[in-house]
């Protein structure tokens, strides 16, 4: 063994040793321009809270299948959960078009107009009440509409269903703006469902209780497939977030935690069996109260003030500090800080045209540096970045707690977990906040036909996000039981 | 892009012969001599071409030192080759090659293809292990064997590409159960089963048909 060799345990604050820095190392340079068109189309209410869900039952009381949606929704990680719930959300859909009929087109858009969802240029302005203002005077009083949300064409990558469909959240209540976004891609899934293949076969992988990131390749691999045959619309050249999450390593961090969880549930599982009586209840007991930690958390993210790059990486540092692990992860936080440094820029780009409109001709026509095309893909590979850099981190941190001695009790680790969790969450949303008023703003000019699809792409995908830091997560609790129990003797 | 098939390999050996410089090397073409130890383990991916078809190797680079031993051994599962590397200036990583060989075997699939890499061979003038030596030993473990550097990248494509040909080899022989992913091994998406998305446009087309 070298030197080297003993700077490399967790608790060493003093040695930042981390590799989050390094580039990522996938080469194949092919993947970096999709082009793709899905034909579907999601305009969603935000929803409260609560009401959210009534206006489903409600539907489902229309419905002849009575769906086992209550013993479901406690277990919500199980994949044939899903399956049923998806099922009856889409008979929900099916009888919907029977009734609803203002003359849209498709089960879909019914779903949704049922659903009550506004149009997503709404829903990004919500935060943003004086753009909506400035951009609805500029001649697009058509996507500022609202309630009658026009039929649009998607932006909808299918992945963005699967990821959602395979999300074992639930555990982690959310309300605020996630709140709304979470409820756009779980409702998402089973409304796109219907309507692609792709989906129905992964539904059966599901059933065959895959692994959460097999089920994600899989979805990837027909994302990638669809992106070669579809050599159609080059107009439309619109981000794959699953090319680039995966292209980040994000799906091979997610899988790699994963192995690390289920080796440890393993562990803990067998440890288990070989107690019995009041040694055994105890520990039950012990890791009880570390489960409660993963179950319930709540924020409310909708009146902040925006946070910075410095204090970001304050928040995180602190939460390292919490864990006692030596991470600098500075490969999320220079990801975090490249996607800001973009909008700023692009920002900057809008204010200079806004005031030569102004003191030139105005007949001329605007010269716009980037389209909300551009926007739209630099928001989504921004998204697919910091979330694989989240797995990165979580599985890092994973791969600490099961190196080094557990210096610190397994439930603060947990608790500083479930914040670093949120605060992961909360750096999507506003980052999704950011870049869909930059949209609105950018493409005031758009028809709505153009520029919903894309806010809701970036919406979408910012679900998809938060899901897969939320199930990382998840996967860290089996590892925090056995780094627990191996602490305990 | 697609791809006719996707391996997944696994870099195994002690601290410091070069693990992650070869992976380096062989995604990025360049080497980095100084950075950081790693944690746990860290990836790369690179597309190949063997016999015409496009096969993605997907690399998972370990971590070499004892304590995260049980830790990397979680990864061993599911991969379809090996490149077990020593460095031939220090016999004592030649020497662990015995261990690192045995915990291979015993949590890995049995058909992964092994390819012993000797590696630093630009530094001649330091050279403890003998070229003989290691290719002694990979004849009588049934191995691959390759003298590389990642430094100077002789011979690195060749190794990373020899062991995916051999891997092709024995799918064509039928050794390897491509259904099952515990081997590590995918069929590409445009081998799907009839029925899912673009099954219709045939199997043979040749990826990347944006840009
Ligand atoms: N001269 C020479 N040095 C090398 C070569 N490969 C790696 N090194 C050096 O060996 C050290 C350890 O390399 P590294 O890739 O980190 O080893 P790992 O621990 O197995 O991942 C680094 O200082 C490299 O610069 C090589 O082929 N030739
Ligand atoms: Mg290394």
């Amino acid at each position: 063994m070298s030197k080297k060799d003993n700077c490399e345990t967790p608790g060493d604050l003093s040695k930042p040793q981390e590799e989050l820095t390094a580039q990522p190392k996938d080469s194949s340079p092919v993947e970096e321009k999709p082009i793709v068109t899905e034909p579907v189309t999601i305009t969603r209410k935000r929803p409260e809270s609560k009401s959210s869900s009534l206006s489903i039952e409600e539907e489902e009381s229309h419905t002849s299948d009575k769906p086992e949606q209550d013993s479901a929704a406690k277990s919500p990680s199980s994949w044939g959960y899903w399956g049923s719930w998806g099922k009856s959300l889409i008979s929900t859909a099916s009888a919907t078009v029977a009734t609803v009929g203002h003359g849209i087109s498709t089960a879909i858009e019914k779903a949704e107009s049922t659903l009550g969802v506004p149009s997503p240029v709404e829903l990004s302005f919500r935060d943003q009440p004086e753009v909506a203002e400035d951009a609805s005077t500029r001649e697009s009083a058509e996507s500022t509409e609202g309630e009658t949300s026009s039929p649009i064409s998607g932006a909808l990558g299918f992945l963005s269903s699967i990821s959602t469909a395979v999300q074992s959240t639930g555990k982690t209540v959310i309300t605020g703006g996630l709140d709304a976004l979470e409820f756009i891609g779980k409702r998402t899934m089973d409304v796109i469902a219907e309507g692609d293949p792709g989906f129905k076969k992964t539904k059966g992988l599901m059933h065959r209780n895959t692994t959460l990131s097999h089920v994600l390749r899989e979805a990837k691999e027909r994302e990638e497939q669809r992106v070669n045959s579809d050599v159609t619309t080059e107009t439309e050249r619109q981000a794959h977030y699953g090319l680039l999450f995966d292209e980040y390593q994000g799906l091979s961090h997610l899988e790699a935690l994963e192995l690390l969880s289920k080796e440890s549930e393993g562990k803990v599982k067998s440890i288990l069996g070989a107690l019995s009586g009041e040694e055994l209840a105890k520990l039950k007991q012990e890791l009880e109260s570390l489960k409660e930690v993963f179950s319930l958390e709540e924020f409310d993210d909708d009146e902040e003030v925006e946070k910075g790059d410095e204090d970001f990486i304050k928040e995180l540092s602190v939460l390292f500090q919490d864990l006692h692990i030596s991470m600098r992860p500075e490969k999320l936080t220079n990801a975090r800080k490249a996607a800001y440094r973009w909008i700023n820029k692009v920002e900057e780009e809008e204010k200079k045209l806004m005031a030569e409109e102004e003191s030139t001709d105005p007949k001329e026509e605007e010269q716009q540096k980037y389209t909300v095309e551009d926007i739209h893909e630099s928001a989504i590979r921004s998204l697919a970045e910091l979330t694989a850099c989240s797995m990165e981190v979580f599985h890092k941190t994973a791969t600490l707690i099961l190196h080094g001695e557990a210096s610190v009790a397994a439930v603060s680790r947990g608790k500083a977990l479930s914040q670093m969790t949120i605060t992961l969450c909360k750096e999507i949303s506003q980052l999704s906040k950011k870049i869909t008023t930059l949209l609105t703003t950018s493409g005031a000019s758009e028809k709505s036909d153009i520029l919903n699809p894309l806010i809701t792409g970036v919406f979408l995908e910012a679900s998809n996000s938060a899901s897969y830091i939320q199930d990382a997560f998840q996967l860290l609790l089996p590892v925090l039981e056995i780094s627990h129990i191996q602490s305990r003797t | 892009m697609a791809y006719a098939y996707l391996f997944k390999y696994i870099i195994i050996g002690d601290t410091g012969v070069g693990k992650s410089c070869l992976l380096l090397q062989f995604t990025d073409k360049r080497f980095q001599p100084v950075h950081d130890l790693t944690i746990g383990v860290e990836f790369g991916a690179r597309m190949i071409t063997i016999d015409g078809k496009q096969i993605k190797l997907q690399i998972w680079d370990t971590a070499g030192q004892e304590s995260f031993r049980s830790i990397t051994r979680s990864y061993y599962r599911g991969a379809a080759g090996a490149l077990l590397v020593y460095d031939i200036t220090r016999r004592d990583t030649f020497n662990h090659l015995t261990t690192w060989l045995e915990d291979a075997r015993q949590h890995s699939n049995s058909n992964m293809v092994i390819m012993l890499i000797a590696n630093k061979s630009d530094l001649e003038s330091r050279r403890e292990v003998k070229k003989e030596e290691g290719e002694a030993f990979a004849r009588e473990h049934g191995l691959i064997f390759m003298e590389t550097s990642a430094k100077t990248a002789s011979n690195v494509e060749e190794a990373f590409i020899n062991t995916a040909k051999e891997i092709y080899e024995k799918i064509q022989e039928g050794v390897f159960d491509i259904n099952n992913e515990a081997n590590g091994i995918k069929i590409g998406p445009q081998h799907s089963t009839p029925g899912s998305p673009g099954s219709h446009m045939g199997g043979q087309q040749a990826g990347g048909g944006c840009c």
